[in-house]
């Protein structure tokens, strides 16, 4: 066992940063999803590092991750049909430009 | 060379490949290079998976978040195409104020995360199938249910959501 659980939590912590960073940074509504779904699997990779090596043996954690595969699947799918519905009103992904419900 | 260090020249490979498509899909213009390069990042976090001994889970990241998601995100970039930009900007203006924030808060919480430690205890060798299947099929058999009732009420909304009205 030559890698510690520290650097997989740190190589997650970073994942999680850049997914963090693209939805605040970027415009395109598409790209924001896909760096929603890399904050999930920086979620994940936590979870699975911490079930199997963490303090307290537990399985648990695994079974968790099934589910957050079942949330990204179903968020994924919904976001598109949103950011396709919008498109078709107005031909744009640029999330500056799709303010209808802005106050 | 030992087993040890193959494991830990596999983590650099993988750790590098994940920091880099990770950075690749936030930095590029074009939309289909920043999915193919998420495609890439999530084969790097199955890698990952299966270093820590959960081959099942990586098999089931590359078969959802490979697969079908990358699948999906790609006919999304395919049914919207972006018209020609009167600027080259495709950040928001905020970008300073967010990696200002966002930088410290990986870094930080980063150094927090490589203190951990592995347990006492050797991890059981031979894969997380067995325990995985007893633990979904016997304790969280309810919101396995649960699950299958949010994936039909996702896929109801995702057809609703594109259906034309005619």
């Amino acid at each position: 066992m030559a890698v510690p659980l520290g650097a997989f939590i740190a190589v997650s912590a970073v994942l999680f940063s850049i997914g963090i960073a693209g939805v605040l940074v970027r415009r395109n509504a598409v790209v924001i999803l896909m760096c929603v779904e890399l904050m999930l699997n920086a979620a994940n990779l936590a979870l699975v590092a911490f079930s199997r090596r963490g303090g307290f043996p537990d399985e648990r954690g695994s079974v968790f991750v099934v589910f957050v595969f079942v949330v990204a699947a179903s968020e994924v799918a919904v976001g598109l049909a949103i950011v396709l519905s919008a498109y078709r009103n107005r031909p744009t992904v640029d999330v500056d430009e799709i303010h209808a419900m802005k106050g | 060379m030992s087993y040890d260090l193959v494991g830990v020249i596999l983590f650099a490979v993988l750790a590098i490949g994940i920091v880099g498509a990770g950075i690749g899909v936030v930095l590029l213009d074009r939309i289909t290079a920043s999915a193919l390069l998420m495609a890439f990042t999530f084969l790097n976090v199955a890698g990952m998976f299966v270093l820590l001994g959960a081959e099942t889970i990586a098999a089931f990241q590359v078969l959802i978040y490979v697969g079908a998601i990358t699948v999906l995100i790609l006919y999304g970039v395919m049914f919207t195409p972006q018209r020609e930009r009167a600027y080259a900007l495709f950040f928001q203006t905020q970008w300073p104020w967010a990696a200002l924030v966002v930088a410290p808060l990986g870094i930080g919480v980063a150094l927090v995360g490589l203190s951990f430690r592995d347990r006492a205890t050797a991890v059981p060798a031979g894969g997380d199938l067995d325990a995985l299947a007893t633990s979904i099929f016997r304790d969280f058999a309810f919101p396995f249910e649960v699950a299958s009732v949010l994936l039909l009420a996702a896929m109801i909304g995702a057809i609703v959501l594109v259906r034309r009205d005619d």
